[in-house]
């Protein structure tokens, strides 16, 4: 693949376009709110899965399973949040991180509800083709021979699908952006803070607490649908726990606590992630290609731990604040 | 205002709070003093609904509270501040203010979109109401400032201040002269008997100076090792024999106190 291919950069602004989406979520749940949500995925997973399974196996059209997916997040932010919302941040972790992996396993094993190990492709078993995105490519499809005739060029689908995640994550985040800034968002912040202070100044902790887990479920819900949608055939090893810790790296790079940070840290990661893939020239084309594989990863974490040693408070971050201590 | 009857609470198999019953007068200044380890700021849990009792009634304004939660206490006039004060260190000193504003609509989920008129309104008679407490408290020139670069006797202003946003009827300070300038004490010893004295707020609170407990309460409760031992007019609490022996006593010894 050659480093300077328009149409590979296209793919990886689309897929960062969601990821924004995605570290959006864990924004409203870890720097707003201070939930360590560390099973991000699961919401991801368990909407992608509702979605891909209402239109192969129901027939449902995409905007029904689109909220089916919406719908399922919501169900998983209760089952999980209502035990362990009251918990310490620690204890939140690790129950989070364990009910993302339990929905992993039940994905892989369920084969005949999920299509188990195969991934989608196998929603209607062994022999059978399943399709989930049909609509959406005709959608797609449909708005880039709309552009090409509007513009006289060969617009190609990632030519569209890629402006148009920016565009839902830019407005995704004005929102939160507005929300943040209204008492709702005082609240919030203030029970990061210290949640003993915000229960003597009369606010219900709990209720706010469980309000960012289904706000930022439901950010994550639409991420792993247009992840899904745009990838066409996803297996529960496309929901593994790292695709959390991208989030929480966005989150990071970008800067604490800073909402219009999240579309930075989501280009940058992408940008480093998708970057290592071209370290293929002398002398690291001495190693074989499953082992530059590795040597990127690593690579990425590098970078990543230089940032945090150097930049603890990301690109956008205030230093002053992360110093003042409780 | 208050009633506390048989109130009770362990901790492993020691009973920090045993068998607790006293009353706090509506518009009374009323003081809980007691040597260390009495069970002062365990009652104060108690009342605030921070820690849930194990035996006993409490009642405010006539009605039971020792079910509910802290925050649902809170928002019926009964406000606490903390030993170590609990201000909001990287939120601005105005926002910890605002925060503690009581029947805001744009605390709802979106109410910012779907009723943007009354939260404006509330928003701007909160903030009216902060930039004067702000005032008062001689903290405003320093509301922008993040409440984490403040001095401890600053939090303590701040801290009152935020426990009056949210328009109490009662307030309960746990040592609010403890750990901070004398200038500062005074001017919160000030406040605070202006509380009392212009919104009728009834103030109870625990305290180790004996000299303000003794110069400004109305009414002076004793606790020893989870009981009340005395409770009575500053005077007769300061001749009572069990106080001077559990506690007086004691720190008459050190010329401090």
């Amino acid at each position: 693949m050659d480093l300077f291919n328009p149409g590979f950069w296209l793919f990886v602004a689309a897929i960062a376009g969601t990821y924004a989406i995605m570290a959006l979520g864990l924004y409203v749940q870890f720097s707003l709110a201070g939930l360590p949500n560390f099973g991000h995925v699961a919401f991801m997973a368990v909407a992608a899965y509702a979605m891909a399974i209402l239109v192969v196996r129901a027939a449902a059209p995409l905007s029904f399973a689109v909220i089916g997916g919406i719908a399922a997040a919501v169900v998983l932010a209760f089952i999980v949040g209502i035990p362990t919302v009251r918990l310490r941040a620690d204890y939140l972790a690790i129950a989070t991180v364990a009910a993302s992996e339990v929905v992993r396993y039940l994905a892989m094993n369920l084969t005949d509800l999920t299509g188990g190990p195969l991934g989608s492709i196998g929603l209607l078993g062994p022999g059978q083709v399943a399709m989930y995105n049909t609509s959406w490519l005709r959608f797609v499809d449909g708005l880039a021979h709309a552009a090409s005739s509007l513009t006289g060029t060969n617009v190609s689908r990632d030519a569209v699908v890629a402006p148009l995640m920016w565009l839902v994550a830019v407005i995704a985040i004005a929102a939160l952006a507005s929300l943040e800034r209204s008492p709702w968002g005082r609240v919030m912040r203030a029970i990061r803070e210290d949640e003993v202070a915000a229960t003597a100044a009369g606010k219900n902790v709990f209720a706010f607490r469980m309000q960012a887990l289904v706000l930022g479920g439901v950010l994550g819900a639409i991420a792993g649908m247009l992840l899904a949608l745009q990838i066409g055939v996803f297996s529960p090893d496309d929901y593994e726990p790292t695709l959390t810790f991208y989030a929480y790296l966005i989150l990071i790079l970008g800067g604490s606590n800073r909402i219009w940070a999240i579309p930075l840290g989501a280009g940058l990661f992408s940008l480093l992630y998708s970057g290592t893939r071209f370290l293929n020239f002398f002398p690291l084309s001495l190693i074989d290609s499953g082992a530059r594989a590795f040597l990127r990863l690593f690579l990425v974490g590098f970078l990543l731990v230089l940032f945090m040693a150097l930049r603890p408070q990301g690109i956008l971050g205030n230093r002053r604040e992360l110093l003042l201590d409780k | 205002m208050l009633e506390i009857e048989d109130l009770r609470r362990w901790f492993g198999g020691v009973a920090a709070v045993d068998g607790v019953s006293f009353a706090v007068a509506e518009g009374s200044m009323t003081a809980l003093i007691g040597p260390n380890g009495a069970g002062k700021t365990t009652v104060f849990n108690l009342i605030s609904g921070f820690l849930k009792p194990q035996g006993g009634r409490i009642r405010f304004t006539g009605r039971r509270i020792d079910a509910l939660r802290a925050d649902v206490i809170a928002r019926a006039g009964l406000v606490r501040t903390f030993q170590t004060p609990r201000v909001l260190t990287r939120m601005s000193v105005l926002d910890n203010m605002l925060l503690a504003g009581r029947d805001q609509p744009g605390e709802g989920f979106a109410m910012r979109w779907i009723a943007p008129r009354r939260v404006a309104r509330r928003e701007q008679a909160v903030r009216c109401r902060a930039a004067e407490l702000l005032a008062l408290l001689r903290l405003d020139h320093l509301a922008a400032d993040y409440a984490g670069t403040l001095s401890g006797g600053q939090r303590k202003l701040l801290e009152l201040g935020r426990a009056l946003m949210t328009e109490p009827r009662m307030i309960l300070l746990d040592e609010p002269m403890a750990g901070i300038a004398p200038v500062l004490a005074a001017q919160l010893l000030q406040h605070t008997r202006m509380l009392r004295a212009e919104q009728g707020i009834t103030v109870f609170l625990i305290e180790h100076d004996m000299e303000m407990v003794m110069a400004v309460s109305d009414r002076v409760i004793v606790m020893d090792e989870g009981r009340v031992i005395a409770a009575g007019t500053p005077d007769a609490v300061q001749r009572n024999e069990r106080v001077i022996e559990a506690y007086l006593g004691r720190t008459s010894a050190e010329p401090a106190a």
